[in-house]
């Protein structure tokens, strides 16, 4: 079964064509822009707390780093919004390239690594060897999916097969 | 005069990049794109917290141990003037006359600025004393200004693509933000 009909229905709605078509500055690009300080934010967070697993500013308490968690969140949530309004604009040509999802499948993963190293965290048990361990492995992986996801995302703008349907 | 200094430049950078030749194959683009991204992150994601750190929050650790965290920042921005440097040697018409790269210039710039301030006036202060004080009112204005310039830097970014320059017609203003005839 063919989603076109949906993918027509969808870019016809009033939401998609204000995104696209609008020329308001706050429409497509002002978007675009707060995808990007999303990113910062959320792959900006995750990288710095699999930096200091990994052994950079020791003197930084990894609990105390839960602090800082609020940014991550907000970075994730803001871009969740923001890739949902972006999607709706061009559906056809996310939703038919396979480097699209990758590119939310590698997030996904980043995000439950991200939840794992938390609890371990919180568990107050990271100093354990064997929980130090399983935190480097989660962080050298959570850095890979980042990077993947975040390369992906730029890359979409060049791997599309159709604009619209 | 600031025009033709304008003109004088993207001449200059057509006439003499090393690079553009090796960017317009295939993939360097996309490639150092997305480079410039990781960057992003990089920088955001060190220089935020700590500026985070400045404005109060995870107010229990040391600054100077926050402060380890820069190098990484500055790491990030090394790989984003270095992938940045070789679009603007590419396609320097693209970037020399768009106003969205000039207002990302004057961002930089204070960014660049504040930090040499908070070098300058409160390094020491934050630095001393207790390990884990509470950042003067000065180092937090900085913090603040720091934030809201890097945030302003990643918007111009990404706005470069929706103010590229067209033919001039009329008038310019003080910067050229259209391609001369």
């Amino acid at each position: 079964m063919s989603i076109d009909p949906f993918l027509v229905w969808l870019e016809s709605t009033a939401l998609s064509e204000w995104v696209v078509g609008s020329p308001s500055l706050l429409a497509f690009p002002g978007i675009l822009a707060l995808h990007a300080i999303g990113m910062g934010l959320a792959a900006g967070l995750a990288a710095v707390l699999d930096l200091r697993i990994l052994g950079v500013a020791r003197g930084v308490p990894l609990v105390e780093f839960r602090r800082f968690q609020p940014v991550l969140w907000g970075g994730f949530w803001l871009n969740a919004v923001s890739g949902v309004l972006l999607l709706v604009g061009y559906p056809t040509k996310a939703l038919t390239n396979p480097v699209f999802y990758l590119k939310l499948l590698l997030i996904a993963v980043a995000m439950v690594l991200f939840v794992r190293i938390d609890r371990i965290v919180r568990s107050g048990a990271a100093a354990t060897p064997a929980a130090a361990r399983s935190l480097r492995r989660l962080a050298i992986t959570s850095l890979v999916c980042w990077s993947g996801a975040i390369t992906a995302g730029r890359l979409l703008a060049y791997t599309y097969h159709r604009l619209r349907a | 005069m600031l025009h033709a200094g304008q003109i004088w430049l993207v001449a200059a950078i057509e006439q003499h990049s090393p690079v553009a030749t090796l960017m317009r194959t295939h993939w360097a683009w996309p490639i150092a794109e997305s480079l410039h991204f990781l960057g992003l992150c990089l920088l955001v994601g060190a220089i935020g917290t700590f500026d985070l750190r400045l404005l109060g929050v995870a107010r229990r650790v040391p600054i100077a141990a926050m402060h380890r965290l820069i190098p990484w920042g500055l790491l990030g921005f090394a790989i984003n003037v270095s992938t940045g440097l070789l679009f603007l040697l590419t396609e320097p018409d693209q970037y020399i006359y768009n106003p969205s790269f000039h207002f990302k210039v004057v961002a930089l710039g204070i960014a660049g600025v504040n930090a040499g301030l908070f070098y300058a006036t409160s390094y020491r202060q934050v630095f001393g004393a207790s390990p884990s004080l509470d950042a003067p009112r000065r180092a937090k204005v900085i913090a603040l200004v720091s934030l809201t310039a890097w945030m302003t830097v990643i918007v111009c970014g990404r706005m470069l693509t929706f103010y590229r320059p067209g033919d001039c017609v009329g008038e310019p203003g003080v910067l050229l933000t259209c391609t001369p005839k």
